[in-house]
């Protein structure tokens, strides 16, 4: 356990090293949320009502800024791992006296914690002056509470991307697809509340919402029922995509020890 | 004409000090200092067309300042230079339709083509038209046997290929001048040895002037009738290579074999022993000191010699004592 | 124009170098039609649950997104270096274009191809097509505002990447401008208040690539077609003379990067 606490915090350490980059990505929330603060007060405006489905404008733009928050924390190890793979590297790191996906895990969380940390701290900013006080503390326990099981189904499904690289020359654009989907079906740039009913239950499906509505939902609008049911489906799909990357884990190590990597 | 006449050119640039420190890193930050670094101090010389010129100095010495001045992509701080008759920072352009260049460092080819698709490009780069540019490539290749690289990608070919791709890249509008920096670095002696007479090949037949610099030696005494050593933004030395051999180091290496044993107490005034093995001595000496004829018949007189080979030392020893001695 | 055959061979050469890794280059272009696509299917769910916002309907959305996508495209694909001059002018790589006898910013725009861009720019016709604007001068105004677009994004960025001559190292800061100017374009700015209007249609350009030409090709009215000419010409004339004015301080090795 101690090494994998040490790969997490030395990557936290790295992030540290480069402020530049958070300056770089804090301004692109600030864009972001900036854009579509002036969609959505126009759209409130226009409607000429407080809340559509059940959300007020400044419900909209926290939801927004948890969702953004959350994709920027993804895990960036598909990239990782499909590098290792192509060059060969990981069958020596299949060979060390580590987990493999433990690693990585605990390098994308390293990763990811520092992320999600600053864009916390901008987001909240931003938004603050766009719309005014944050949710309440109960909105917040909810959200940290199903954004550790979102974090763990985006991790699965990177590392599942990079796994592909056994298979697929080109994973990044697996990556691309991916975070449209995410985008859409799971609720990022518009919430589910607001799509066509049909669509709506198509998306409940699929994991998608799990990794991002649920937690930006229960956010701006805590409700227990809602968050039973998402933390349900999160541990479900938890289950299918950590069932599915361990077979992903084992087919690999068996194509690694025939092909010689 | 002469084909380069640079005239006291002077070249100063001013760094930013950089202190180490917080404190002092704000400092700088309101109110930086800095620090001028002379890189080329009133430097004078002048190449004559056609001519094959060596500019060589340590690192440092100013020669890549000095080229850059002269091809434009650098304005001196005084001074005056013509090139092929143009002013190079005030007509660069058109002086680039007369004059190739070579950086060893920073290639010109297109990695992820082949190399024919750079020259064509070259031909459109420099107006010439597919014609014309179709001759020239056929004899580029002739010249520099590269006739079956070409329609290899360039990523794909070795150092020593790509290089002689370069060189001949730079031949393409038949201009008047090259300028090559560092043309043989990293290549290996039979690369080098390539090179090296395609140059001289193209100096000879189309009477292109070529101004060489460089840190190998091997390249001076192969390819240049005249050489200028720079150091410290100055010159330092201007003439033939001969002369630099004869005049700056005059010590000869000479070894010797005997038919018969050789005297345990084998001795020779004036000459410095590097060593004697059972049948052969090595030694040294000054023929300033001592007369090459004294030497010889000294030695011919201790046995029946049987081989005798008499060598100067390497150019490379002659030019580091330059460097040291500073101007002439 | 002289410098029109030369362009040619560039892109030619850009042509060739992408073809070496042919699969790779269509994989990009299709994946960028995807990844546009998705952007669209936002708004797809946004029009159908609200109707209409302040006069732009879906169709204007796919007019307003054909046309910064089809400039940003060929922005990118024709004159690719122009998101990373700033590395250019840092790593020294100026010296090569200095050396032969062609404009150096020209040189060094068109010396690169970014793939993708190829699938922007097939996108934003297609995107264009469906918009339901398609009418013979809907198109030529369309075309009109695309070439605009694609001089102030590559004018635009030129000037904020050519501050490298004097700040050094500018990578970041070009970067976060790519992207608000590249973001900005594809919203209509009847969304903001009047100081972002103003912001979007002189320090950040975005409007003039996106909202502007769109109202353009709605309905011609002269005020647009002043603002795009004029903004295209202000920025373009910024662009080389802030440029040359860096080369010059380059020239004189008083800019960055000093190698004795």
């Amino acid at each position: 356990m101690r090494k994998y606490f040490a790969v997490f915090t030395m990557q936290i350490i790295n992030n540290l090293a480069y402020p530049g980059d958070f300056l770089g990505r804090s301004i692109s929330i600030g864009i972001f949320l900036f854009i579509f603060a002036g969609l959505w007060k126009t759209t409130f405006t226009i409607a000429g009502t407080d809340s559509i489905n059940g959300l007020t404008f400044a419900n909209m733009m926290w939801y927004l800024m948890m969702a953004e928050t959350i994709e920027l924390g993804r895990p960036r190890i598909n990239r990782i791992i499909s590098e290792q793979v192509k060059n060969g590297e990981v069958a020596y790191i299949l060979s060390k006296p580590y987990n493999f996906v433990l690693y990585h895990f605990s390098f994308g969380l390293g990763d990811g914690v520092m992320r999600i940390i600053v864009n916390l701290i901008v987001g909240l900013g931003v938004t603050w002056i766009l719309a005014g006080p944050p949710p309440t503390a109960l909105g917040w326990a909810m959200a940290l509470v199903t954004m550790i099981f979102a974090w763990i189904l985006h991790f699965c499904m990177m590392a599942l991307i990079g796994l592909a690289a056994f298979l697929v020359e080109e994973t990044n654009s697996f990556e691309l697809i991916y975070q449209k989907l995410v985008f859409i079906l799971g609720g990022m740039l518009l919430p589910l509340d607001m799509f066509p009913v049909w669509l709506q239950q198509i998306a409940r499906l699929l994991p998608f919402p799990y990794m991002m509505y649920a937690p930006a939902r229960l956010f701006v609008k805590p409700d227990f029922d809602l968050f039973w049911q998402m933390l349900a489906g999160q541990l479900i799909w938890v289950g299918i995509l950590v069932f599915a990357l361990s077979v992903a884990y084992r087919g690999s190590e068996k194509m690694l020890t025939v092909n010689g990597g | 004409m002469s084909a380069i006449e640079v005239t006291n050119i002077h070249k100063t640039f001013q760094t930013k000090r950089k202190a180490a420190g917080l404190r002092a890193s704000t400092r700088a930050l309101f109110k930086p200092e800095y620090s001028t670094v002379d890189a080329v101090r009133k430097l004078s010389f002048q190449m004559e067309a056609g001519e094959v010129l060596g500019f060589i100095g340590p690192n440092g010495a100013g020669k890549s300042t000095t080229i850059k001045m002269l091809t434009g992509i650098l304005h001196p701080t005084d001074g005056e230079a013509k090139v092929l008759g143009y002013v190079p920072w005030k007509e660069r352009q058109k002086l680039a339709f007369h004059i190739g260049t070579v950086f060893g460092q920073r290639p010109q080819l297109w990695y992820h083509l082949p190399a024919i698709d750079t020259f064509t490009l070259f031909g459109k780069i420099y107006e010439l038209d597919d014609r014309e540019t179709q001759k020239r490539i056929d004899f580029l290749c002739e010249a520099f046997e590269i006739r079956d690289l070409l329609e290899t990608p360039v990523r794909k070919l070795s150092l020593g290929q790509r290089m002689r791709c370069e060189v001949a890249a730079s031949l393409l509008h038949r201009p008047k001048l090259i300028l090559l920096d560092e043309p043989s670095i990293g290549l290996d002696v039979v690369a080098k040895q390539h090179i090296r007479d395609a140059i001289r090949r193209m100096n000879q037949e189309e009477g292109v002037g070529v101004l060489l610099t460089s840190h190998d030696a091997g390249d001076l005494e192969a390819l240049c009738k005249r050489v200028i050593i720079v150091n410290h933004g100055q010159i330092v030395y201007e003439d033939k290579v001969s002369n630099l051999k004869r005049k700056h180091l005059t010590t000869k290496l000479v070894e010797v074999r005997y038919a018969q044993e050789v005297p345990a107490d084998f001795h020779l005034d004036g000459v410095e022993i590097l060593k004697v093995g059972r049948y052969g001595v090595k030694l040294r000496f000054d023929t300033n000191q001592t007369p090459v004829d004294t030497v010889m018949s000294h030695l011919s007189n201790v046995g029946e010699l049987v081989d005798i080979t008499i060598s100067d030392p390497p150019l490379e020893e002659v030019i580091a004592k330059v460097y040291k001695e500073g101007p002439a | 124009m002289r410098h029109l055959k030369f362009l040619f061979a560039l892109w030619k050469a850009n042509l060739q170098a992408a073809m070496e890794f042919r699969s790779a280059f269509l994989t990009q272009v299709v994946f960028m039609f995807v990844n546009n696509g998705a952007y669209f299917l936002f708004w797809v769910l946004y029009f159908d649950k609200f109707n209409e916002v302040r006069g732009w309907t879906v169709n204007d959305m796919m007019l307003l997104f054909g046309i910064s996508a089809t400039a940003w495209g060929i922005a990118a694909f024709f004159f690719g270096h122009f998101t990373t001059l700033a590395e250019v002018i840092i790593q020294g790589r100026l010296d090569y274009y200095l050396s032969l006898p062609r404009p150096v910013l020209l040189h060094v725009l068109a010396s690169k191809s970014i793939g993708s861009g190829f699938g922007d720019i097939i996108y934003g016709i297609f995107s264009f097509l469906i918009s339901g604007y398609l009418t013979p001068d809907g198109f030529l105004r369309y075309l009109l505002g695309v070439m605009t677009g694609v001089c102030i994004f590559i004018a635009f960025l030129t000037i904020i990447q050519s501050l490298t001559f004097w700040l050094g190292n500018t990578v970041a800061l070009s970067q976060i401008a790519l992207s608000a100017v590249l973001t900005f374009s594809l919203y209509p700015s009847a969304l903001f208040d009047t100081t972002t209007k103003f912001i979007l249609l002189t320090i950040i350009p975005a409007a003039l690539i996106g909202t502007v030409p769109a109202e353009f090709v709605r309905s011609f009215t002269w005020l647009a077609l002043a603002q795009l000419l004029a903004g295209a010409l202000i920025f373009l004339f910024g662009a080389v003379s802030i440029f040359r004015l860096g080369l010059r301080r380059y020239e004189s090795g008083s800019a960055i990067q000093v190698e004795v």
